[in-house]
This record gives structure tokens, sequence and C-alpha cells, in this order.
């Protein structure tokens, strides 16, 4: 119902007459006060043009509505009073002058609307561009990221199994470690990738729930001494109950990430802080480290999941390229924002989540 | 020296099956492994396992089926084995009667803890009569069923009866994930829209502010992410 009246005010009629049936009263009402210069007839009646012209689509209803100003004007307030007279001299000019108006404003209204869709449409093709390209990165960070510990993994437990008995008890112990190391960094690895299959894909979009954010905080930390048992993580959170619309698993993989970035790629054994702070529209979370800081340079790029050069040592930045981009998808499709930045004593992380929907 | 405890493991992957029998067998433990659910459910009925641990994805039939069959006419300790990404089939898992679940890829360490739990509740059930007023004990908190006193430290914790409820009932199956609609059947009975858990996680936030010194780091209340709670386990 609610619908159909919409419909019916969004149409071209309507807004026609509305706005020509405002002008004749708003006319009647100047002419009775000001009888002796009726000029402003005539512009209160090309303003109803322009506005006529300008909120409805194509020439048509313009076109109309100029012939009805002018018959009104004719009929209504030049002399003789309600009866027709196409005799006046001017007429024709008047009436020329009216559609002259009518078109002009038609022309420029549809050519605005035209390039506001082109506008959109392009806006549109970058969007699905810049998606493709992160989709892309992703992919050749991956690929990129994989092999190495792949390459461990083999070369460790084929040397296990091709030098049985011929290795010292603590070579062997080595090799055990650094696969159990290696496979763990795929585990994390393929953790992360799964949670981006809980975004879909042509839509960004996610399901949200309302939760308890010291929860999903406190899991993240959790698990993340876990798998890094002398992990120190200061968490700061302030001591209302904060609810929040997220996916949680997600979130809490954009904190483990975060927070994993941080402990490895500082290179300090200062514990890391986490902070959660409440803005008037935000829940800002945010990773402190009193490390190197990020390498100007990357700064830019960090989140868009290009792997590290081989200038700046590979090996150790190993998946860094894919647990950020990956937390920049989460929180983008959560529309919150994140960015990074460096302090005088160590990098920040942070990112922000809308407390509505 | 009591027998070996029988655990039964149900997994198709070979692989899985054999590092989990090895390293159960190194700890002391009898392992029988069943590569179908077929297999496992005769072997249930034959061998009377004190542990079960089943893998949800078999080839050949449901893994909830399997629960639901088991939990007709026994009440082995049962742990669901489950990759991480699907929590929704753990909380069918758990609410069709599994006791427990651990998550794919898990270290050893970690099954071990869920096996002493499990084996310390079937124990418990066994002599139920006894021990079931002995009050809760971990780190600093003490849970006194008798006279409904929680402390923490020298400190009593003023808790609602709400909040009484839902600590007692974590607290009494400490070690063991509970779902969200376990909890919410058990403190607000079965008309309880078990959809709705806001209630439940407001009540939860608020015990864990009295409970824990820090919220944000807990030490006793464990959130399992759109699975349930976990009490932290009694240290007897």
């Amino acid at each position: 119902m609610k619908k159909h009246i919409l419909r019916i005010l969004h149409s071209n009629t309507f807004i026609s007459t509305f706005f020509l049936i405002i002008a004749t009263l708003l006319a009647f009402i100047l002419f009775h006060l000001v009888p002796e210069n009726n000029a402003n007839v005539a512009l209160i009646y090309i303003v109803a043009l322009i506005l006529i012209a300008r909120y409805t689509k194509g020439y048509f209803y313009g076109f109309f509505a100029s012939l009805f100003c002018v018959f009104a004007i004719n009929y209504c307030f030049t002399y003789p009073y309600f009866e027709f007279n196409f005799t006046l001299t001017g007429y024709p000019i008047t009436f020329l002058e009216l559609l002259i108006v009518t078109l002009i404003t038609s022309t420029t209204t549809s050519h605005m609307i035209e390039q506001g869709q082109k506008l959109a449409a392009q806006e549109k093709k970058i969007a699905e561009a810049d998606r493709e390209k992160m989709r892309a990165n992703l992919l050749r960070a991956i690929s990129h990221d994989l092999r190495t510990p792949l390459t461990g993994i083999i070369g460790s437990s084929s040397s296990l199994i091709e030098n049985h008995g011929k290795m010292s008890e603590q070579d062997n112990k080595e090799l055990i470690q650094a696969i159990y190391d290696d496979a763990s960094w795929l585990r994390n690895m393929v953790e992360n990738l799964l949670s981006v299959t809980r975004i879909q894909s042509d839509t960004s979009t996610i399901k949200k729930s309302i939760e308890i954010v010291e929860e999903v905080v406190s899991e993240a930390v959790s698990r993340l001494k876990k798998r890094i048992p002398d992990a120190r993580i200061n968490v700061t959170i302030p001591k209302d109950i904060i609810m929040l619309p997220m996916d949680a698993m997600l979130i809490e993989q954009v904190l483990i990430n975060l927070l994993e970035n941080s402990i490895i790629h500082s290179h300090s054994e200062l514990p890391v802080d986490l902070t959660v702070t409440e803005t008037s529209h935000t829940i800002v979370f945010q990773v402190d480290d009193y490390g190197i800081g990020i390498a100007e340079e990357r700064l830019p790029i960090l989140f868009d999941g290009i792997p590290s050069t081989a200038s700046n040592t590979a090996d150790s930045q190993k998946g860094v390229g894919i647990g950020l981009s990956i937390c920049k998808t989460i929180v983008l499709a959560h529309k919150g924002e994140i960015h990074a930045e460096n302090r005088d004593n160590g990098a920040t992380f942070l990112f922000s989540l809308p407390k509505t929907e | 020296m009591a027998s070996k405890y029988c655990i039964l493991v149900i997994e198709d992957e070979k692989s899985i099956c054999n590092f989990i029998s090895k390293a159960l067998t190194a700890h002391d433990y009898k392992v029988v492994c069943a590569y179908t659910g077929k297999d496992g459910l005769s072997l249930i009925s034959s061998l009377c396992p004190d542990i079960i641990l089943l893998d949800l994805g078999l080839p050949d039939m449901d893994g909830i089926n399997i629960i639901h069959s088991v939990r007709e006419w026994s009440s082995n300790q049962l742990i669901v084995v489950s990759a991480r990404s699907k929590e929704s089939d753990k909380v069918a898992a758990l609410d069709a009667g599994a006791d427990d679940y651990i998550s794919k890829p898990f270290g050893i360490s970690e099954l071990l803890a869920r096996i002493r739990t499990s084996i310390r509740h079937s124990n418990k059930s066994n002599t139920s009569s006894q021990s079931a007023d002995r009050p809760y004990h971990a780190l600093d908190l003490t849970i006194n069923y008798q006279n409904h006193v929680v402390t923490r430290g020298d400190t009593v914790i003023h808790l609602t009866p709400i909040e009484y409820k839902i600590v007692t009932y974590l607290a009494k199956n400490s070690g063991k994930v509970h779902t969200y609609s376990s909890i919410m059947q058990h403190v607000w009975g079965p008309y309880i829209d078990v959809n709705n858990t806001k209630i439940l996680r407001v009540n939860m936030a608020n015990i864990r502010h009295k409970i824990e010194l820090n919220p944000a780091a807990p030490q006793y209340i464990f959130t399992e992410i759109e699975v349930g709670y976990r009490f932290l386990d009694d240290s007897e």
C-alpha cells in the first residue's frame, strides 16, 4: 500500500499537476495582493516550469505544462478575465519564451541524470576491477607463500625417511620441529582462507549478529596464546558491555592476524597493546607494538596482498601479505575502516566497525 | 592398577587414525580404530569403550545419526572431531548428545586434555551420589553448592539467582563445552526461545565481570564463538 502511494508520488503526472496547482494558487494570491504588476505571475509559472522540467523525465510533461501556463495566464490573469483572448499582442512570444525555458531545463536535467548514471556505472566498474585485483593479488600471494612451507615439509620429511638411522638424534628432532612449525603455519593460513569463504564473493556481504565485544576479543587472544604460548598482550576494554553487529569468527580472525603480525614482525620483546575504545558511531580496535615499525614504502600497499619484495628478506616476511589483505577484506565487508601507521616507538594497526547495521 | 581405558576412534582418514592411535597408545590407553560408521557402531556395542572419538564426516553415514543411535542405549563419553569452519555441525552434535568436541586440526596435547576431562566425568557419573555436592574449586575460585556461596580468594562474589544457576550448571560440568541452547533450557526452562541468545549472553557478560579479574583475559569462563561456553576444569 505504502509502495503504491510512493509510486504515485513519484509519477510524472503527479509532479506536474502538483507544481502547476501550487503555481496557480500563488499566482492568484499575488494577483490579488499586487494587481498592478502581473509580471510576477509569469515569473511564478516559469519557476514552476523549471521545477517540473527538473523533476520529470523527458520533454513531454514540460511541453504540456508550458502550454497549460500559457492558457492559464491568458485565461485567468489577462484582461478579459476568465475568458480566452488570443488576439493579445506579443502572445506567441510569451508562449515561445515559456517553451524555450522548459526545453532548456529539460535538456539540462536529462543530461545531468544521464551523466549521473554514467558516473555510477563507472564507479561500479572500478569497484569490480578493484575486487578482481584484490582477488588476483591474494591468489598470487597464496601460491607464493604456500610453496615455502611445503618445500620445508617435503624436504625435511624426505630426508628423515631416506637418511633413517644415519642422522643424529638432535638433527632428527630439528627436522621434526621444522615440519611441525611449517605445518602449523599452513594451518593458520588455511584458517585465514576459510574465513574469507564466509564472505559472499559476489556481493561482499556477511551474516552479522549481535556479539559482545569482550567475548570476541578474549577468544581471539586465547586462541593466539595457544599458538604462540609466550605471546604477551595487554588488553584494555571499556568497563561497559559493548554489543556490536558482526561476524564474530571473521573479526576474531582479524584480531588474531593483527596481533600475530605485531608480535612476530615488530622484532621487539615488549608486550603488544590491544585497546578497544568506543566513539559515537564506531567501536575502534587498536593494536600497538613497540618495535621497528613498518617500512615507509610498504605502508600504502600493506593491505593489498602484495608479497613483500625480495629486497626486504622475503623469508622473514612470509604470509604478511595474505593475513593483512584478509583483514582488509573482512573489515570492508563489515563497512568498517582499517589502516596502519608508524608511531615514534613502533607501529599501530587500527580498525573500526560501525555500531549500527 | 586399574585396567587401561579403552578408546574407540571412528575416523575414515587412515593417517589421522594412525597418529591418534600411536599417540594415545603411548599414553597408556587402549585404542581401537573403525574406518566406517557401520564398523564403529558394531564395535561400540561389542567393546563398550570408555570414550568414543567420532569424526562427523564419515563416508557411509551421518555422524549425527551415530550419536543418536549410541545415545539410545549408552552413556559412553562421546567426543566429536570436526572441522573448525562448521560451527553449526558442532552445535547439532552437542545437542544430539555428544559430550564435547575438538576442532581439526588439533595437537595431541589438546586431545589428551579432552580425554582426561571426559574420563573424570565418566568416573564422576559412576559415583555421582558422593560427588554431587562436593564444592567446585579451580585457581582462586570456589563454589560451595551447599550454602550457595561463590568466592574468589577471600572475596565473596554476589550473583543474582539466574547468574548462580548458570554458574553452577557450567561448573558442575566444568571442562566441557555447553551450547547456548542447553544452558538456556536448563536455566529458563524448556519453553525459552533458544534462538534468541541475547539474554544468556548479557548474563554471561555480567557473570564474567563479577568473577574474572580481567574480563578481557578470562581465567574461568571461556567463550567458544557460535557454539557456547566452557568453564575452567575443576582442579579437584
